[in-house]
């Protein structure tokens, strides 16, 4: 039964400390207002979400002031009628709910003889600013990373979407974190049925602590067992923005800098934001690249071992022999051998991780050329496993999501195995598998391998931004996530389609 | 949100059944084609193909015509049309011919496993990993399908068209000679032969239901009929100016060798035949497909099952036992060859034959009734 917050503040004082007992971090202050100070007021902040001590140059400071002008008699009705002036919010009405309001990093205000406590906004928590984004890194393009602070995340989209169709939608998670969550959208491109279905699903749960965005992908992922996303992510307002003007759905979760889009496809996954500030040659050059770099990067080993050890009539002459040569002396089974450097590499690669910045660069240097190379002298592998185990991690670094690069990481073990022990025959049926799981796979009613099937969806318009991006001219439809009706982005006017007739 | 925006709508394009069927028939008309023209007709093999086309013309407008007629899926229509009793018939030989089809698929696809991909592999452990996948496939229905078809499709044509081109060169165009030599005989054993590998166009029956367009299926097999055809022409052209026809009865599966014999200008790999193996494996698996799915659709309908998955469980383990014994056991190769020519040609034509005949009695006398009961009153 939540507790009522009333006009006697001692009351409000008892309820609220026997709520906060324990709770050293949290700063409560009884301070005299009115002309004559014979009024109290009651302001509580956790210790480090409020700028100073003195409040003088604060909101709270000159609201005090102002409060230290009036008679006793008129400030609850002068606090009743200015709320607007120093809160954000509507005054709460229980207790509970200003707690919760506290612990979003505001102030609380309670006044004798007023029954509601005002939240009060100051410094917040503390947060990095905006920083770079670490990963998605582009040649072109702007810098901006998000980071830990929702608000601030919410700022940064904002900032590159000014338009009042843009939507802000908040909820919370977790019973015990009451962890922000913002969708973010346009609400005339986005279809209003995954809205709802994505509101649906994030109400399908209760949990008693969100502290990042990937635990909510998690719980409203429908395929639990597929190695593949099925929420995009991403550390960049311009990539979210971008994907906001696509008709998509940008979740931000309130201490995790990374922010999730929906729906998602395989083809999402390879663009970059780069790939719409180049030019088109150029990104469609990297993004083919991309594209065979995701293949390789699952299935390169796997074909290497199918060539060596079933398939030999396929390499010409003079390259099987000298496979043949540089594995001469090395005492296992080329599965055994790609095993132990495929694994190899993954401990650098999560050594590398963990450890700070610049021990995680000597970890690749160490475990790339000095441990590569011992191995190769000492004849554990032969030098041919460590040009394709590097080759292969180079086709996975070229992947631009992380959380997908490692759907391929995972799979080749897979196509190790199968093409290990069956040849070419074990890759297809991997390939064959992989292809039947993808075309099963959707995130949010859109195909996971849209565009490449289902194009008819959208007029076959969205195949012009596949492996090829076609010049922006030709990409005047909004991708299929768009609701039917507001799919046109490009428009020329009258004046300009003359210039480029006459060109 | 309309139906159509959802990845599980049940509904699949006309692009999508289109590169199915594509796939589903020339898998197998080209691998087994060529070496029975061969035997039979030599270069006027050629000639079959294009009577077979036209059978499979005739098929799909007979197909086409009870089609019009259908204001649901097919097994309803046939209800309507023919009664329980008869319907039922009928769709125990659509189940009987599925069946045999994946299994036959099957039997083909384990084959050219062992020939060209494993020859050290067993039939058991192959078959029953492809039956795996295949089962994998029907699971979620047909969108999933018919997705993995839609996008393989120029990964699979475009090498096949690349090959075909750079073994032109050593096509001898006077093997393409004599021409008109073959007995009518000869020519009708041939042509009904790809009338047989035309027979899965019948799976279109089935599909109203799931298509976005169902009134352009008939078309869309038309189109998928010449595409084949087209390819079937191509290629065998190409397989009797490069072997003749001699050289090519002796091949177990001439175009796969013709594959390994293609040089790449400036070629890395030094025989292409294993990885042009995929063209072949991807069709016939989608085949083997095709026959489970719509062997499970008959059969879930004969049953009236809901939502267990108990038909499509049967169906894959008949269609293992049936490649099985045809890997095992070389007379049921000849039965089922029989079993095509006299039962499973014949009979498709006579079913859709004779439901359009119901049909016809069927409004006649509806009308007939009609005027009566007008001049009644």
């Amino acid at each position: 039964m939540p507790i009522q917050i009333t006009p006697d503040l001692q009351e409000n004082i008892k309820n609220f400390e026997e709520l906060f007992s324990d709770c050293e971090d949290i700063k409560k202050r009884r301070i005299k207002v009115g002309k004559n100070l014979k009024s109290e007021c009651y302001i509580v902040y956790i210790e480090v979400t409020v700028s100073s001590v003195d409040w003088k140059d604060s909101a709270i400071g000159k609201f005090l002031g102002t409060l230290r002008t009036l008679p006793e008699t008129q400030l609850a009705d002068y606090v009743r009628e200015n709320v607007a002036d120093v809160s954000d919010a509507n005054p709460f009405e229980t207790l509970e709910d200003a707690a919760q309001g506290m612990l979003t990093g505001d102030a609380l205000f309670f006044l004798d003889g007023y029954n509601r406590a005002l939240k009060i906004p100051d410094k917040g928590y503390p947060g990095r600013g905006v920083y770079e984004a670490e990963s998605e890194k582009v040649i072109r393009g702007s810098n901006e990373g998000f980071s830990e602070s929702i608000k601030l995340n919410t700022a940064l989209i904002r900032k590159r979407l000014r338009s009042p169709h843009v939507k802000v939608k908040e909820t919370f998670v977790g019973r015990r974190t009451n962890t922000n969550v913002d969708l973010v959208y346009i609400k005339d491109l986005i279809h209003p049925e995954i809205l709802k279905k994505i509101e649906e699903r994030l109400n399908e749960f209760e949990i008693d602590g969100a502290l990042d965005s990937g635990i909510i992908e998690q719980l409203t992922e429908k395929r639990k067992f597929s190695p593949f996303p099925q929420f995009q992510t991403t550390q960049r307002p311009d990539r979210a923005a971008m994907a906001i003007l696509e008709g998509r759905i940008v979740l931000l979760s309130d201490n995790s800098p990374v922010a999730l889009i929906l729906p998602t496809t395989y083809n999402s996954f390879i663009q970059t934001s780069d790939d719409y500030y180049s030019r088109w040659e150029i990104a469609s050059f990297t993004r083919t690249l991309r594209y065979v770099a995701s293949f390789l990067a699952m299935v390169f080993p796997g074909l290497y071992l199918a060539m060596t050890n079933f398939h030999t009539q396929l390499l010409p002459t003079d390259l099987l022999l000298s496979l043949a040569a540089s594995r001469q002396g090395v005492p296992f089974p080329a599965m055994v051998e790609i095993l132990i450097m495929e694994i190899a590499f993954e401990l650098l690669r999560e050594a590398g991780v963990r450890l700070p910045g610049a021990n995680g660069n000597t970890i690749g240097i160490v475990g790339g050329l000095i441990i590569g190379q011992a191995a190769v002298d000492a004849n554990i592998v032969s030098p041919i496993v460590v040009i394709v185990v590097a080759l292969t991690a180079l086709c996975s670094f070229a992947v631009p999501n992380e959380e997908f690069a490692t759907a391929f990481r995972i799979l080749k073990f897979v196509f190790i195995f199968l093409c290990g022990l069956l040849g070419f025959f074990g890759f297809l049926v991997g390939l064959l598998a992989v292809l039947i799981h993808l075309s099963h796979l959707e995130s949010f009613g859109i195909p996971y391998l849209t565009p490449f099937v289902g194009a008819d969806l959208s007029g076959y318009q969205d195949e012009r931004d596949t492996f090829l991006r076609l010049p922006l001219d030709f990409l005047k439809k909004r991708p299929v996530y768009t609701r039917q009706g507001a799919r046109t982005r490009l428009k020329f006017n009258r004046e300009n389609e003359k210039n480029q007739e006459g060109k | 949100m309309t139906d159509e925006m959802f990845a599980d709508n049940l509904k699949i394009s006309l692009r999508q059944i289109r590169r199915l069927f594509v796939l589903d028939i020339f898998g197998m008309s080209s691998l087994l084609l060529p070496g029975i023209f061969s035997a039979m007709t030599g270069a006027d093999g050629l000639f079959c193909l294009l009577i077979g086309m036209a059978g499979g013309i005739v098929l799909l407008w007979l197909v086409a015509a009870n089609m019009k007629y259908m204001e649901d899926d097919y097994y309803g229509y046939m209800k309507d049309t023919a009664g329980q009793i008869v319907s039922d018939v009928f769709m125990v030989f659509y189940f009987l011919y599925f069946v045999t089809l994946s299994g036959y698929a099957l039997y083909e696809l384990t084959t050219l496993t062992l020939g060209w991909l494993l020859p050290e592999g067993s039939f058991d452990g192959i078959a029953v990993l492809l039956i795996f996948l295949a089962v994998y496939a029907c699971l979620r229905g047909i969108e999933g399908r018919a997705r993995v078809y839609e996008i393989i499709f120029w990964f699979l044509g475009v090498p096949l068209i690349l090959m075909l081109v750079l073994a032109i060169p050593d096509v001898n165009s006077s093997y393409w000679t004599p021409i008109v030599a073959s007995q009518g005989e000869q020519l009708f054993r041939g042509s009904t032969s790809v009338m047989i590998f035309l027979l899965p166009f019948n799976a279109l029956l089935f599909l109203r239901p799931f298509c976005t367009k169902p009134e352009k299926l008939a078309v869309c097999g038309q189109q998928a009929l010449l595409v084949v055809t087209a390819l079937n022409v191509v290629i065998y052209l190409i397989l009797l100016g490069v072997f003749g026809q001699n050289s090519m009865g002796v091949l177990k599966r001439p175009v796969l060798t013709l594959m390994g014999m293609v040089n790449l200008p400036g070629g890395f790999f030094t025989r292409q035949d294993v990885l042009m193996t995929a063209v072949w494996f991807f069709a016939l698996f989608a085949l083997l497909n095709t026959g489970i799915f719509q062997g499970t659709l008959v059969l879930r309908e004969l049953c009236h099952e809901t939502k267990k998955n108990f038909s499509l469980y049967v169906v894959a383990a008949l269609a293992f036992f049936m490649g099985k014994g045809l890997f095992e056991h070389r007379f049921l190769g000849e039965i089922y060859d029989i079993y095509q020519n006299c039962i499973a040609l014949p009979g498709m034509y006579l079913i859709l034959l004779a439901l359009l005949l119901f049909y016809q009695i069927r409004t006649g006398r509806k009308a007939g009734k009609g005027a009566t009961m007008n001049v009644e009153e």
